[in-house]
């Protein structure tokens, strides 16, 4: 699939002019994709865009990959390079500089204190985004047991998730979850 | 293998040699990245490679979220540079992303057929219950493993009500319970 080269150049710009926004990552800038693509452009419909998100939901690698598949859709695997790169690049620029400059600073004191401060900010949205898609997964009982039993097994004990992870998956086939 | 009970700030400290090393273990963090890269990132950085320590690591998450773009995206970036310059931040960006997007284009050709099969529906279903908990129990160990003063917990408590029960604006949240915690801890160290 080839794509026009101003479609490739719409979609750096539009995706590109997001990335500096996406605190938090690109699900908080959903919305904001779903407005431009369905909404502005007519790229897709708005059924294409939530099963694309399922998709990178339920893939393995970071769930911004959501972005790829729009690409993807519009204008091919040009358009999913494109559309990571530019949803991703500026931010990822940014990261590198402002990161670097950090790391060179001496342990002083504001940078110590800035770190421990974030770091409470960061358990309570890891907790946030597990309960947040606990709620969304766990539609029966059984579901709810699996959810349970596999934060117990990662949270204490030393078992690869990908068993746990195979095990679910079995559980489910097996039509008791 | 020990419990996870042990100090692990007296844990010692390894940092990646080859190219080869880093690229493979963030393609790992990529790939098995199922529901969440993150659970894996902790394990892989944390538990298998030594790379950081708890701590260490759950500041740096700290860091990415306040930052714009994907967390896991900005910290394969961060470590790749800190470690291995921008060759290693490229190296680690790679296998983190650019080889899953590969991936997922190979899933999204096949996913309307797979997503007709009830089989595959239940079996998705089941994995994502335990992907959830995956991350639950991800954020135990995290909350184990920094120990947080009181204060510290308020601000985590508070961050996750607002996120998860009240449903703020993430940006919101982030512009009050930013600085408050910054203020909490700046007094709770002097």
């Amino acid at each position: 699939m080839t794509a026009p080269p101003d479609v490739l150049l719409e979609i750096a710009w539009r995706f590109g002019s997001l990335s500096l926004l996406a605190v938090g990552g690109i699900n908080a800038l959903l919305p904001e994709f779903h407005r431009v693509v369905v909404d502005l452009k007519g790229w897709m419909t708005s059924a294409e865009f939530a099963d694309l998100f399922a998709l990178a939901q339920l893939a393995p690698g970071p769930n911004a990959m959501v972005v790829s598949l729009l690409g993807w859709k519009v204008a091919g695997i040009a358009g999913a390079f494109v559309a990571t790169i530019a949803a991703c690049g500026p931010s990822s620029l940014l990261c590198y500089f402002a990161m670097s400059r950090w790391e060179r600073m001496q342990s002083s004191r504001p940078r110590a204190v800035i770190q421990r401060a974030l770091a409470p900010i960061a358990i309570g949205l890891v907790l946030a985004s597990g309960f947040t898609l606990a709620r969304a997964a766990d539609r029966s009982v059984a579901a709810l047991a699996l959810t349970v039993a596999a934060t117990l097994a990662i949270g204490f004990t030393r078992v690869n998730p990908v068993w746990v992870l195979a095990l679910a998956a079995l559980v489910g086939i097996s039509g008791l979850a | 293998m020990v419990d996870g009970d042990v100090d692990e700030r007296s844990a010692p400290r390894e940092v990646p040699r080859t190219y080869a090393v880093l690229f493979v273990s963030f393609l790992k963090m990529g790939l098995l990245g199922f529901g969440g890269v993150m659970p894996w990132a902790r394990r892989v950085l944390v538990d298998e490679r030594r790379w950081m320590t708890e701590r260490e690591f759950v500041e740096l998450l700290g860091m990415c979220q306040i930052l714009p773009g994907p967390n896991v995206v900005n910290m394969s970036v961060i470590l790749g540079a800190r470690w291995m310059g921008v060759a290693g931040a490229l190296l680690a960006l790679t296998g983190i992303l650019f080889v899953p997007v590969v991936v997922v284009l190979m899933m999204a050709a096949s996913y309307a057929t797979v997503a007709q099969s009830e089989l595959a529906r239940n079996a998705i279903a089941a994995a994502s219950a335990a992907a959830a908990g995956l991350i639950l129990g991800t954020a135990l160990r995290l909350l184990r493993g920094a120990r947080p003063p009181p204060h510290g917990l308020v601000v985590g408590a508070a961050v996750f009500v607002a996120v998860a029960i009240v449903h703020a604006p993430l940006l919101w949240v982030l512009a009050v319970a930013v600085p408050a915690a910054i203020a909490l801890e700046w007094r709770a160290s002097r």
